[in-house]
């Protein structure tokens, strides 16, 4: 128990540690955005006769109309009131905007890290136990497949299958159905939300739904995870522990999960750590392909029409996940190996 | 449990099938970003939303082009005004509000609803304020209250366009009472509570608002103002976006939606072939897609260089690459006598390819080895204008012209566009009242964005400021000839086509119309 309250008492001292950082992400968008080429007024008063007068108020609208230190104090005092700004796609505000998109594609990214990381653990050991092998091959193989097939690819391809011709899986649009009702918002994490509201039939529907955006974003990243697991489990493998454990006799599936896995899932937990974080944010095209509300396809959009405020609050969340990630894969390690402490 | 669980997504899918076929599911590329058209900023997918929640004065008639149902503008009919004259002058309109009138809250329509509206538009930062202005209407004191059921609009001088200008989709007729306490001190006229909030007597009332996703509408049982007096035949409507254009024409095929406009020509042209679907091709003909040139900026401020460019365009390889052929040609038409063959804008111009031709026109202009330039577009319009710039590099490098292709992200092509830093691009126009004078007195005179080619010419100026406020329309018609005609001679730009509008729609749904703001009006349609 004592452990574990060091253990907090350290992460937080960690996430305080990486303020600055942030900070210096902030500002640094914030700057960015200014220099890209592209006056978003322009491109806001975009209507049938939009004329100069209406360029002048959305600047003012948007802040544009100050000198850019004066913005850049506003912002920040804006952010650390919590206020984001607003944006001028949706016309709400960037917090609300994240909110409400953000659950949707941790959901997307959560389900299929999972999925990646139950095929991927298993394909890596299967092939480190038998290097060489046509196993070791096949899995070589099935990585390869996935990393070079873009996910938009795959995901068009997913659909063209299991809804177009088999119509095995739900229209390709959005978390739930859309004559479904939605389950109060608790968690905005539907599979969660549903469960807690009772509605089964509900969740299999959003369930149903979450399947091909996840399996097309897993099919990506399966290939680092079963790399990396198979490296490891190697080295795990011909270490001399495992040599000792072999040697007295222990059944070899103790062999292979309790000293080879628990010894090389370090590394794995690492990338996936950061292939967390880069889902997230870089999984675009899939949640443009499946129309998936999330943050990474609002930034998009965002970005292409210079719409400023939620870019900065884009690069600024995920700045905050990255680190909070990072945090959670040193906790992680603590569990893994008691010899490892953050600090 | 299997058995039990097929049984149930059986009945679950009976109870469904039966919402279904009063709904209408309508897929687009765009969102929806705000409930009021007026706020700047909004979408087109907005201004079909506000058309089904709010009524307005008038409305546009439609009628038959080549069997298919488009906007007419020559015919305006009552929508909240039950009746309207124009008085003999032309200065004087005046509106009798149906008595049955009702906002959605139950309360009557009234003058002063209709009069706090049009204030709003011409007096708030909005954007009807310009377009209203095209319709000579400038100020609240032109908005009369006559009595409860009858309000009076005035004009400086008679303007064809000011009863058109009414049934656009900005002066919409807002509940001025609750619009009035959503009112803030900064904001008088409520465009904050309204952009997120609709006060309206519409066919529709907005079920739930997902800027960016869904937007979906349950229909108002107490309307019964239809342009064929008719309340609205869907009960519910669900405008939807869905970004990836081979994911709407899958939706459509599949019959999971009921109706999408904004699908890739190649997509539009495989579901035709398959016979399936309806497919409604509609030419916009208040929309032209056109090859501009900086009039100001050497060497495009040469008109022999304009005119080398006009005859080494490859226009019919450009229409099959870029459209596939779906849409109207502007190109390749002979003027007897080289004079224009009408007065209406657009029409199709007296060029094709022809590279002596153009070789000619480049020694005219001293140029006979060519030039370097850049040629722009921005990426919202790839699909379509990237195979056309690749055409347009082939075939000026024959003459000598070299062309470098530029694609711009859509808010620095507008920003570059603004401040007229492009020499060679291609855009598009559309005109909401498509009249000769309203298309050259916006898109070709004045040093403002919209007149893309800079073009400079007093001339034209002058006989497009007059025609506006012409009665006769034969002399109308003579200024169209002339307009025409300096068009052509000094090519600021060169119109290519008018592109489609593919409505793809399951063979059940009917009563599409083209409306005047490329979208779909929700009220026209019904289920067979």
């Amino acid at each position: 128990m004592a452990a574990f309250g060091a253990t907090v008492i350290r992460a937080g001292r960690r996430f305080l540690s990486s303020l600055p950082a942030l900070f210096g992400v902030l500002v640094f968008t914030f700057l960015l955005m200014r220099v890209l080429p592209g006056d978003p007024a322009v491109f806001f008063a975009s209507g049938p006769n939009a004329g100069k007068e209406e360029i002048e108020v959305i600047r003012k609208q948007m802040g544009l109309n100050k000198p850019v230190p004066e913005q850049l104090m506003l912002y920040l005092y804006d952010v650390g009131s919590g206020n984001l700004g607003r944006s001028m796609m949706t016309g709400q505000l960037v917090t609300k905007d994240l909110r409400e998109r953000l659950p949707a594609s941790l959901e997307l990214t959560f389900t299929a890290l999972l999925i990646a990381l139950l095929s991927a653990v298993p394909l890596g050991v299967l092939a480190a136990l038998r290097p060489g092998s046509i196993i070791d091959h096949g899995v070589r193989f099935f990585c390869a497949l996935g990393v070079c097939v873009p996910t938009f690819v795959s995901g068009l391809l997913l659909i063209y299958v299991f809804y177009y011709l088999l119509g095995l899986a739900p229209d390709p649009t959005g978390r739930v159905d859309i004559f479904a009702s939605l389950p109060p918002r608790r968690t905005g994490f539907l599979l969660i939300d549903f469960v807690l509201a009772g509605d089964f039939d509900g969740w299999w529907a959003a369930f149903r739904q979450l399947i091909l955006p996840a399996l097309s974003m897993a099919l990506f990243v399966v290939a680092p995870l079963a790399r990396i697991t198979r490296a490891s489990m190697l080295v795990s493998l011909g270490s001399d522990f495992v040599r000792t454990a072999r040697s007295v006799g222990l059944p070899w599936w103790r062999v292979v999960v309790t000293y080879a896995l628990r010894n090389a899932i370090l590394p794995v937990i690492t990338i996936a750590g950061i292939v967390f974080s880069t889902m997230l944010g870089a999984n675009v095209l899939v949640e443009k392909v499946f129309s998936w509300p999330g943050v990474a396809s609002y930034a998009l959009d965002a970005l292409l029409s210079s719409d400023y405020a939620p870019v900065q609050g884009f690069v600024l969340l995920m700045a905050t996940v990255f680190v909070i990630v990072n945090l959670l894969v040193d906790i992680l390690y603590g569990i893994a190996d008691p010899r490892v402490t953050i600090g | 449990m299997v058995v039990a669980s097929i049984a149930f997504s059986l009945a679950a899918g009976s109870v469904q099938a039966q919402t279904r076929s009063e709904t209408l599911r309508y897929v687009t590329g765009a969102s929806v970003n705000t409930l009021d058209p007026n706020i700047p900023g909004s979408t087109r997918e907005a201004f079909a939303v506000s058309l089904s929640t709010y009524d307005r004065l008038v409305s546009f008639g439609r009628k038959q082009l080549n069997g298919k149902w488009v906007f007419d503008l020559g015919k305006i009919t009552g929508e909240l005004a039950e009746s309207y004259e124009v008085s003999p002058d032309g200065l004087k309109m005046t509106f009798r509000l149906r008595k049955d009138a009702k906002f959605q809250d139950g309360t009557s329509v009234t003058a002063e609803d209709v009069k706090w509206s049009l204030d709003r538009v011409v007096t708030a930062p909005v954007l009807g304020k310009a377009q209203l202005l095209t319709g000579s209407m400038t100020s609240a004191d032109q908005f009369k209250v006559i009595d409860p059921l009858t309000i009076e609009v005035t004009l400086p001088k008679p303007d064809k366009l000011a009863l058109p200008n009414l049934a656009t989709v900005y002066p919409i007729i807002f509940n001025s009472k609750v619009a009035k306490a959503h009112a803030t001190a900064d904001d008088p006229w409520a465009l904050a509570w309204l952009k997120e909030n609709t006060a309206g007597s519409g066919a529709y009332k907005i079920e739930t608002f997902k800027p960016g996703e869904q937007v979906i509408m349950a229909r108002n049982e107490a309307w019964n103002r239809g342009t064929a007096d008719k309340s609205a035949s869907f009960k519910r409507v669900i405008v939807q976006s869905v970004p990836e254009p081979a994911t709407r024409a899958n939706l459509v095929e599949r019959g999971d939606a009921d109706l999408v406009i904004d699908l890739q020509a190649s997509d539009v042209q495989s579901l035709e072939a398959k016979a399936k679907l309806k497919v409604i091709s509609t030419p916009q003909y208040n929309a032209v897609t056109f090859v501009s040139m900086n009039n100001q900026i050497p060497p495009f401020d040469n008109v022999n260089v304009r005119r080398a460019i006009a005859f080494a365009l490859p226009y019919d390889d450009m229409f099959k690459a870029a459209l596939f052929g779906r849409g109207s040609p502007l190109f390749g038409a002979t003027w007897a006598d080289g004079k224009p063959t009408s007065g209406a804008y657009p029409i199709p111009q007296p060029v094709k390819l022809d590279l002596e031709k153009a070789k000619e026109y480049l020694k005219a202009a001293g140029m006979p080895d060519g030039f370097s330039t850049t040629f722009s577009f921005n990426v919202g319009q790839a699909s379509t204008a990237e195979p056309m710039a690749a055409l347009v590099k082939e075939s000026l490098a024959k003459i000598g012209i070299k062309v470098d292709i530029q694609k711009l992200p859509d808010a620095q092509m507008s920003t570059q566009i603004n401040e007229k830093k492009l020499p060679f691009f291609t855009e598009g126009i559309v005109a909401w009242l498509p009249s000769t004078d309203y298309f050259y007195r916006n898109f070709y005179t004045g040093n403002q964005r919209w007149n893309y080619s800079s073009i400079n010419s007093p001339e034209l100026v002058e006989i497009a400021q007059k025609a506006r406020f012409e009665p006769d329309a034969a002399k109308y018609e003579q200024d169209g000839v002339k307009l025409n005609a300096i068009h052509f001679s000094e090519i600021p730009q060169i119109p290519l086509w008018q592109p489609s509008q593919d409505a793809v729609m399951a063979s059940s749904v009917d009563g599409y119309t083209y409306q005047f703001h490329r979208q779909v009006d929700y009220r026209d349609l019904n289920r067979k």
